[in-house]
């Protein structure tokens, strides 16, 4: 070993993005940015100056941003200290998806900085000063690569990572919308309940008063018609009067009016109680729930929905209640045969069928609609995804079948059928007490 | 010194922390990056390391503006203590602006604090830095262990050298902002006779010190440390 070799290398001389970066490290993860969304990507120096840029040739990112686009930067850190940054420009539509990749390609950057500055520290070193220990240097460095291999790689998956991400927030974000959507029409269901039933409590007691007092005022009548029956002119007069004014038919229907308003005010405090107790506004938690009645209250409760001249076919071959949260099941209920009513708008057929399997509580909706193309069905839960009109719905329902599925451990199958048409099949684990 | 550019107003600055193996100088970084506010100070970049010990060096930058608008830059660096790698302890001590050298406390390790030692002088003359007016100051670290050096002992050995020493647990955290402090005060003498930090650039003694070493809120802890 000579030791009185000159030793010129000084560990700590500064670097600049320029030393530490090349363009094999920087420009695949460029473009992959732009592949993922983004319209022009560029990383500076400290001074400002272009090292590097990808995408639009608008000028720069930096200065002044296009109308209709928006752009976001992240510093890029030499042991600590920011020597310049990272800027992308994406279409406003894109401004979502802009902070992932910047998150995404700002990250792999710096790491690459990071062990390009320790590998350009450690080569430095060892071959400028002396290969000593030559073995661990070469072991150092096997590391190093390893871990920058990960980031490397992301210049190929960037998309998919963004695509991933975009999914995940998505996701999260229906599945907030539909709590909202499940909440507000928890709330408007007890609302609309409260505000129906009080009037509609005084119309049925009011009816049952008018019924009896009607028929004491008939009771009058007919005693003061018996009693001038044979009083000559007048009561040739009275009969004429009488037979005008129809009094004997009006007689006859006056029972039939009270017992259908009757019944129509009982039907309507049915449906309130069954909105009510459909969307299980009171109970948060999971309950014994009889499936069977509670599909047939959510097709009454699509009543108006369904269309003219729709058959329902029901096999309903549930004994016993399941157990589930009401509020979640309603949803299921509701999304499904909501899609299946839509399906056409005459001649529907709609087959409902329940039942057990097994461990496993199944639900079955078929219609024969248009059906789903067998290239669509994949992609129909996810979230905004709508095979519909613009206007016609906003493509969260089956993505909430989907979730709360997932939710009870069960699973949504779309199944095309030969003759046409859509059947969706709904099965989960009936948990333990549910025999 | 590292670098000094006028034109770029910039300065950077480098300490080093010396020593035997297994002293402690990994630690005290560790311990300066705990015990320092972020604020002021960049992250801890430790070089590869095998069961505790430096291959290469640990390194934690500083960062200070001056009145004037230079920006001065202070790498603190740890050289690798086992003997082998005296070619790196070299390249790292290049250019230094001061040492601050980590002593072992326990009886057992005199001799290699000894070595350890006599290495710098022999490393210091080779790299061209002169030891009697570098910045230099001793730490005894691992006060926390028994079958240690005294005090006493330790006033007795260096005192003709006039090299402050102060006495510190790495470990526990205390007289480590003490080691680093008077290191950097030692440091600011020297570059204000050579570059008139405070007639050019507006930056006094306290405002370098403070601007560097800027504890977290008080912790109670470095009252025992101290110098000897
Ligand atoms: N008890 C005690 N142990 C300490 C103290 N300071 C450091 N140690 C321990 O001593 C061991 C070596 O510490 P390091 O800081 O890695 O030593 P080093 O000087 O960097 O060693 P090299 O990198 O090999 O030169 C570690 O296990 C530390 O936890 C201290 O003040 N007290
Ligand atoms: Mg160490």
């Amino acid at each position: 070993m000579s030791e009185r070799e000159n030793i010129d290398y000084v560990v700590g001389e500064e670097k600049r993005l320029i030393d530490l970066l090349t363009g094999d490290d920087v420009m695949p993860l460029l473009q992959a940015a732009c592949r993922a969304g983004a319209s022009r990507v560029e990383v500076r120096d400290e001074a400002q100056g272009i090292l590097w840029d990808h995408g639009l040739s608008t000028g720069s990112v930096g200065s002044g941003t296009l109308p209709g686009f928006v752009s976001a930067a992240e510093e890029l850190m030499v042991e600590g200290e920011p020597v310049g940054d990272i800027r992308l420009l994406a279409p406003e539509s894109c401004a979502g998806v802009l902070k992932t990749i910047l998150a995404l390609v700002g990250g792999a950057l710096n790491t690459v900085i990071t062990s390009n500055l320790k590998r350009m520290l450690t080569t430095e070193i060892h071959t400028r000063v002396i290969n000593q220990s030559y073995d661990e240097l070469l072991a150092i460095n096997a590391r190093l690569t390893e871990s920058e291999r990960n980031y490397r790689e992301l210049a190929e998956n960037l998309e998919t990572r963004v695509q991933q991400r975009t999914a995940e927030l998505k996701q999260a974000y229906a599945g907030l919308v539909a709590q909202q959507q499940m909440a507000s029409v928890g709330r408007l269901a007890a609302g609309v309940a409260h505000e129906i039933n009080n009037p509609l409590g005084f119309v049925h007691s009011n009816l049952h008063s008018l019924q009896t007092y009607l028929q004491r005022l008939v009771e009058m009548l007919q005693f003061y018609r018996a009693r001038h029956s044979a009083d000559g002119e007048a009561a040739a007069e009275g009969d004429a009067l009488w037979r005008k004014l129809k009094l004997d038919f009006i007689l006859e229907d006056l029972d039939d009016l009270f017992r259908e308003s009757i019944d129509g005010a009982e039907r309507v405090k049915s449906i309130v109680s069954d909105l009510k107790s459909f969307s299980h506004i009171d109970a948060l938690g999971t309950e014994k729930i009889e499936l069977d009645v509670e599909v047939d209250r959510a097709l009454g409760l699509l009543a108006h929905e369904t269309p003219p001249g729709t058959r329902i076919v029901r096999d309903y071959r549930t004994i016993t209640p399941v157990t589930c949260v009401g509020g979640q099941l309603s949803q299921v209920l509701l999304n499904l045969l909501r899609n299946a009513l839509q399906s056409r708008s005459e001649g529907l057929l709609l087959e409902v069928a329940t039942g057990f399997s097994g461990d496993q509580v199944w639900l079955s909706i078929a219609d024969n609609g248009s059906g789903i193309p067998e290239e669509l069905r994949s992609r129909v839960f996810e979230p905004f995804f709508t095979t519909r009109e613009v206007g016609g719905g906003i493509g969260l329902g089956l993505t909430v079948v989907h979730n709360i599925l997932e939710q009870w451990g069960g699973r949504v199958d779309i199944v095309g059928r030969p003759e046409g048409g859509t059947r969706v099949e709904v099965r989960w684990p009936r948990g333990a007490d549910d025999g | 010194m590292i670098e000094y550019d006028d034109i770029e107003r910039k300065m950077v600055l480098k300490l080093v922390y010396y020593g035997p193996a297994m002293s402690g100088k990994t630690t005290n970084l560790l311990q300066l990056h705990e015990q320092l506010q972020r604020n002021g100070r960049g992250d801890l970049m430790v070089l590869d390391t095998r069961d505790d010990r430096t291959i290469f060096f640990d390194l934690l930058p500083f960062f200070l503006v001056a009145p004037s608008g230079l920006k001065i830059k202070v790498k603190v660096y740890t050289v690798p203590g086992q003997v082998k790698h005296d070619a790196t302890r070299k390249a790292v001590l290049q250019r230094a602006d001061g040492v601050a050298f980590i002593a072992d406390s326990q009886h057992r390790e005199r001799a290699s604090n000894v070595n350890s030692f006599s290495n710098l002088e022999d490393n210091l003359a080779l790299v061209g830095l002169d030891i009697d007016t570098l910045p230099l100051v001793v730490q005894y670290n691992k006060r926390d262990l028994p079958d240690i050096v005294s005090e006493e002992e330790i006033h007795n050995s260096w005192q003709s050298t006039g090299i402050p020493v102060f006495c510190a647990s790495a470990l526990k955290g205390w007289g480590v902002v003490e080691t680093f402090r008077r290191l950097v005060a030692l440091t600011y003498a020297r570059l204000d006779s050579r570059f008139l930090l405070e007639e050019r650039h507006g930056l006094d003694r306290d405002a370098f010190v403070a601007g560097l070493v800027r504890p977290r809120a008080a912790t109670g802890v470095g009252e025992r440390g101290g110098e000897v």
